[in-house]
């Protein structure tokens, strides 16, 4: 036997996955998360998890991580004491930003953070042009009083980030080398090694949050490794925000690749999910207490972006960005939007509905969890509704008072608008669906794909409540609920690949690209991805090793990458290049000018171990569902067809190939799956669960 | 509560007036996506100077994106205008036009307007997409120059078709892009507005088919109805009372035949808020000047909407749209700055009498409402293009750059360093893409220490940014109000530095620039451009002794200002 295993922090639940490679098994171990010390937390959850499944430590082949300590430490503001070093002349770029507010109006609103206060901004004399050169030399003698300010401020991080570094990276390097022979423990992040790119304000946004957590992610994994070799477990690896694990080592030298990693896991779980059913056009949907993500997954590949902000304003769906700390790594690309079961719905002074952005989130928590809530929230109206069950909440873990939850409703919506109860209920889940579905319009329609070709994964514990709802909002035909949706994203820890991304400018218009300097390029970047993936133990068969390049028509600003053939580059890779990138454009906003010059940007190399796939074969839902009822019936609101007696089914009695007719409500301890009219079910042996409009809806 | 369904929804539930308000703000933020993402200039792609909007039939604004306050109140005059200069609207129509004298903001401000139809060819409404253009032609590089009339502004387009049943009109691009300095520039912005229109059209369309062409009409009143009904609350929340300001600007950018210096000219304006309602009153307010100070009635009309919408609705509850304005009246008499005929020149007006206007409110109403304003902040789009030839290649260029200054303090915290502020949400263009694009070298870009002015809350600090001229001679023009007229803090709060902007020669020698002018750089000259700072909250004698030392540490405030303002001997 051989086991996978996954460890994934969310904020009230540490989820573990389980998964026996030769037989397809999985389950997910759920343990309370310990946020006073996570790596504690994460050893008990291990301990577990491999106990309940008599897992010996050395059978097991993969141990995988998705943190939240980058991202907690950024929103957080509890960071290393980082040093930022400059060109003189620019030690405000960090604090100048991009000058746009994110608030039109607001004249409360707070400066955005700046991670590092500006008397640990130092400059130096140098510069180099836009052509590589350079204007002036590095004057080495100022590096001496710099050193002496990091020793004096007791500073635990330094970040260098010099104009046209990705041009020329003599300076940095040079500072660089002197920097750690004078400060052999401090930590030195160069932007030219983190991000060599152009656009000072991101790369240094980068390269200063690289700085800022990478002393504690080491403190971190240090702790967590400790235990594990203590536990005999196999190296760690940490879930990196563009979908792959990396071994510890190279998380170190990108910490800022580990912000988003536990979001990440659940897209890379659809789409091992897809790959399972044989779907390899996907939108996956994760619900939470506050949050709905979604993202795209296209021919089987997750969608990555470039363009990501830590701790952005919630409220912002959209990239209008400004709030947040930008880390211009790849991050799978997902749109959020602040709304969940915790989502408070409220009536504004006009007299007009809304659901969130507020949320009442964990604590106090929706009106109908008894712990002080006197907001109503989405979860309340599902409970309202019949969505879900006042008797076997949390699978019975939850005693839940639907008395208060609807008194909340009557208060605070129904009365002041004249409704019914039920009706202001079922009009606050219409508003929430609509602003959820919101985000599977902009991975879908807004990049030019069409919703009808794609499948819906929802997961999340809200997820397949809402799911069918919001699929027939943009017309999907077909919604997949994973088996065990509450600790979904777990399974994707286990599901991926080793995989690290490397990125450069390549500044050069496509037509006259040398072909050559190309080549070289390329060359490098395969040469340390590969180096990578030799230092990590993957052996040759499994190394693989992908091309890409940012395009952009010359005199635009934002580019759209393009995959890129292997081997020497010659004519035809340029050609395919071109052509790939004018039906992109095309497809993507709807225009396109094939005659006009193309400028390259970036060049991209992603170096993947790939781990070999799984097959599923889940046996571990019924034990969820120990002694639960599987009959009855209840009342349930659809918006279709009103209150009606609904059939009620336990997910866990649902043995091979079932087929159910909507409505009904399918029920298992993490989480109820609403089918409505005019949608069937259908169960798989592997554990899924297929829902479809019927022929007649 | 009968009230509020015959109201705001009429015969439509909550839900549905909700989720179809959702999607009307959600289509203008997506026609903001595909304009950033797809345009060609920096000023559109990187800095954001354009705003998105969701017109009803009448050519009222349902929806403004969440682009520039400044276009607040002339946005629905740029789809009236098309109205009335059209009556055979069709399906597969765009419209074009620029003219602040026919609905428009200045001449670089291109209106694209496309009509969305049902499908029984009944018009639902329009979008309109304002993009600022980084050359409309006229005498100088980016259309910026210090001209007396606005026929040498540049190209003068009245509301004509561009697009006719989806095809593009030859004749009309070829006069446009006959006049303008960077045609194929101007083409990959003007390809960008009408696919931005042509998306948010789409869904507006497919709108109308799920909820039914009527219903969709009534909630699009609805949303107006709803807005000015929550701007009504807003206004009588707010207490009673009135307030007048005068104010003077630096000048209009013309020397007068025997002037050493540019004259300055002034503004008045008395607010008066009563109940529900608010009345804007320019009267003493200057004619109109012959540099291209004056600003179009709805240029002015978005700066007094931009101060009450942040007096009264900071947290943003009420979506700006025309409804929001109905309990606001702005009166100015014709021919004045504030309220420019034909043929009085306007480029610089459109940003810099809305700041002006703005700032001039919340200190006209500091009196009755104290708790509900903030202190001057920059007061001016500080603007500087530059073009010549790159010698690099060959081609000609225009760069349009703006620099940041202060966001005034507030009633209880500080100011904001160097952000956009006021009518104006523009971002900066990297260091890096100013010289991989243009034959310039940036010096430096950093805060100007002791700019914000001095308070108990302490006023935002100022950028500096200085361009090194490289192997060329450009022509460039300067355009930043407050180099005279500082920007002024309240309740003995210290006013913000104002602005310098000077050359230094390549022999070391400085010339000091005035606030507008259009003058030649040689090779080898620094363009330093200090924008103004931003004024203080309270008396500086009561500021935390702390937070100035804190100030001290990080180089906001300097040793000598400390002791000077605050008494702190450090």
């Amino acid at each position: 036997m051989s086991w996978r295993i996954g460890v994934d922090i969310g904020g009230t639940f540490t989820d573990v996955a389980v998964v026996d490679e030769t037989s397809g098994q999985i389950d997910v171990v759920k343990t309370s998360t310990t946020p006073q010390n996570f790596a504690a937390g994460v050893i008990e959850a291990l301990r577990t998890a491999m106990q309940r499944h008599d897992v010996p430590p050395s059978d097991v082949t993969l141990l995988s991580h998705a943190t939240t300590v980058v991202t907690n430490a950024i929103l957080e503001q509890k960071g290393a004491k980082t040093a930022l070093i400059t060109t003189r002349g620019f030690r405000d770029v960090l604090e100048l930003r991009r000058s746009a507010r994110a608030r039109l109006y607001d004249r409360n609103q707070e400066p955005p953070a700046v991670l590092v206060p500006r008397h640990r901004r130092f400059e130096i004399t140098e510069r180099i042009g836009s052509e590589g050169q350079v204007v002036t030399p590095l004057e080495e003698g100022e590096i001496q009083a710099i050193v002496e300010q990091i020793v004096q401020n007791d500073i635990e991080a330094v970040a260098v980030c010099l104009l046209f570094s990705f041009l020329n990276d003599q300076h940095e390097r040079r500072i660089g080398e002197r920097l750690s022979e004078a400060l052999p423990d401090v930590p030195v992040f160069l932007s030219a090694d983190v991000l060599p790119e152009l656009k000072e304000f991101e790369r240094t946004s980068t390269t200063a949050i690289c700085a800022y957590v990478g002393p504690i992610l080491a403190s971190y994994v240090e702790r967590l490794e400790k235990a594990t070799r203590e536990l005999e477990l196999p190296p760690l690896h940490i879930m990196g925000s563009s979908g792959g694990v990396l071994d510890v080592a190279e998380s170190l030298k990108m910490p800022a690749m580990a912000v988003e990693s536990g979001p990440a896991a659940g897209v890379i779980a659809a789409a091992f999910i897809g790959r399972q059913l044989d779907e390899p056009n996907l939108i996956s949907f994760d619900m939470g207490g506050t949050t709905a993500k979604a993202s795209l997954i296209k021919d089987g590949r997750v969608e990555v972006t470039s363009e990501y902000e830590v701790g952005a304003d919630a409220n912002v769906v959209r990239w209008m960005h400004g709030t947040g700390h930008p880390i211009k790594v790849p991050v799978i690309d997902l749109a959020e939007v602040s709304a969940g079961g915790g989502s408070i719905a409220w009536i504004d002074p006009g007299g007009v509905m809304h659901v969130g952005p507020q949320s009442a989130g964990a604590e106090p928590g929706p009106v109908c969890y008894g712990r002080g809530g006197q907001e109503p929230t989405v979860t309340d109206c599902d409970l309202i509704l019949g969505y879900l069950d006042p008797d076997y909440f949390l699978g019975g873990e939850l005693e839940v008072d639907i008395t208060a939850a609807e008194a909340a409703i009557r208060d605070k919506i129904a009365g002041p608008l004249g409704l019914s109860v039920q009706r202001a209920a079922a009009s606050v889940i219409e508003v929430v669906d609509h602003n959820m579905a919101e985000v599977l319009r902009i991975v879908s329609v807004e990049r030019g794909h069409d919703p009808r070709e794609f499948s819906l994964v929802a997961f999340g514990g809200a997820g397949p409540v809402h799911a069918a709802s919001m699929a027939a909002e943009l017309d999907i035909p077909r919604v997949i609920i994973p088996p065990i949706p509450g600790g979904f994203s777990a399974l994707g820890l286990v599901a991926t690949d080793l995989r690290r991304e490397y990125v450069r400018t390549f500044y050069q218009r496509l037509d006259e690209a040398s072909h050559a300097e190309l080549s070289t390029a390329y060359a490098a970047m395969e040469g340390a991805g590969m180096g990578m993936l030799v230092d990590a133990g993957v052996p040759e068969a499994k190394r693989k090793l992908q091309r890409a390049a940012d395009i952009r028509y010359t005199q635009q600003a934002y580019e759209l990458t393009v995959p890129v053939g292997d081997g020497e580059i010659g004519d035809g890779h340029l050609v395919e290049l071109a052509e790939a990138f004018h039906a992109r454009h095309l497809a993507t906003y709807g225009h396109h000018s094939a005659d006009e010059p193309l400028q390259l940007v970036n060049i991209r190399v992603s170096a993947i171990g790939t781990l070999g796939s799984l097959g599923l074969k889940p046996t571990a839902v019924a034990e969820h569902a120990a002694g639960f009822a599987p009959w009855k019936r209840r009342e349930v609101y659809f918006k279709e067809v009103g209150a009606i007696q609904c059939d009620i089914v336990a997910r866990a009695g649902l043995h091979g190939q079932a087929e159910l007719a909507g409505p009904v409500i399918i029920e298992a301890a993490d989480t109820t799956v609403v089918v409505p009219p005019e949608w069937v079910a259908r169960s798989d042996p592997r554990g899924f669960l297929v829902m479809e409009r019927s022929a007649d809806g | 509560m009968a009230e509020i369904e015959n109201g705001a929804f009429g015969d439509n539930d909550p839900a549905t007036f909700e989720v179809v308000k959702n999607s009307l703000y959600s289509m203008a933020a997506e026609m903001r996506v595909v304009l950033s993402k797809t345009a060609y200039s920096p000023i559109l792609k990187s800095a954001g100077d354009f705003s998105c909007g969701i017109f009803d039939v009448r050519g009222d604004m349902v929806a403004q994106g969440p682009d520039l306050p400044m276009h607040l109140g002339s946005m629905p005059l740029a789809v009236k205008a098309v109205i009335k200069a059209w009556e055979d609207i069709e399906p597969g129509d765009v419209f074009i036009h620029n003219d602040p004298y026919f609905g428009g903001s200045h001449l670089p401000d291109v209106n694209v307007v496309t009509p969305a139809f049902a499908d029984d060819q009944s018009l639902l409404g329009f979008a309109c997409l304002r993009a600022h253009w980084p050359d409309v032609g006229g005498g100088t590089p980016g259309s910026y120059g210090t001209e007396t009339e606005i026929f040498g502004e540049g190209l003068r387009l009245p509301p004509v078709r561009l697009y006719r049943r989806g095809e593009p009109i030859r004749e009309v691009e070829d006069i446009i892009f006959a006049n303008i300095r960077t045609p194929e520039e101007g083409r990959g912005n003007l390809r960008a507005q009408v696919a931005a229109n042509h998306r948010a059209v789409t869904r507006l369309e497919a709108l109308a088919r799920r909820y039914g062409t009527d219903r969709l009409m009534r909630i699009m009143q609805g949303i107006m109805d709803y807005s000015e009904s929550m701007m009504r609350r807003a206004l009588s929340a707010l207490p009673d009372g009135e307030g007048s300001f005068e104010d003077f600007c630096d000048g209009d950018g013309i020397l007068e035949p025997g002037e050493t210096e540019d004259a300055p000219f002034t503004i008045k304006l008395h607010v008066k808020k009563e109940g529900d309602r608010l009345a804007v009153d320019f009267a003493g307010t200057d004619p109109v000047v012959r540099g291209p100070m004056n600003s179009p009635l709805a240029v002015t009309a978005s700066g007094v909407f931009t101060a009450v919408k942040t007096v009264a609705d900071s947290d943003a509850l009420i979506p700006p749209n025309s409804g929001c304005w109905r309990p606001i009246s702005v009166v100015a008499e014709p021919g004045t700055v504030v309220n420019a005929t034909l043929p009085a020149p306007v480029v610089y007006a459109n940003h810099e009498i809305a700041h002006r206007v703005c700032d001039m409110v919340y200190m006209a109403m500091s009196g009755f409402a104290p708790d509900n304003v903030m202190a001057c902040s920059q007061g001016t789009s500080a603007i500087l293009t530059m073009g010549g030839v790159d010698r690099r290649n060959g081609n000609r260029y225009v760069n349009y750059e703006v620099v940041k200054g202060g966001f005034g303090a507030r009633p209880n915290k500080d100011g904001i360093n160097a952000i956009a502020a006021s009518v104006a949400n523009t971002a900066n263009t990297p260091v890096e893409v100013v010289e991989m694009g243009f034959p310039l070298r940036v010096e430096r870009y950093e805060l100007i220490p002791d700019s914000g002015g001095a308070g108990e809350y302490r006023g935002g600090l100022a950028a500096r940014r200085v361009w090194k001229i490289l192997d060329h001679t450009a022509q460039a023009t300067v355009c930043c109000e407050r180099s005279k007229s500082p920007p002024f803090g309240l309740f003995e709060g210290q006013a913000g530095a104002p602005a310098k902007i000077y050359v230094i020669e390549a022999d070391g020698t400085r010339r000091d620039l005035n606030s507008k002018e259009h003058f030649l750089a040689a090779e080898g000259s620094e363009i330093w451009y200090e924008v103004p700072g931003s004024g203080g909250f309270g008396p500086p004698a009561r500021r935390d002794p702390d937070k100035v030392k804190a100030d001290v540490r990080d180089g906001y405030v300097s040793i000598e200002a400390a002791k000077r303002d605050y008494g702190l001997d450090l």
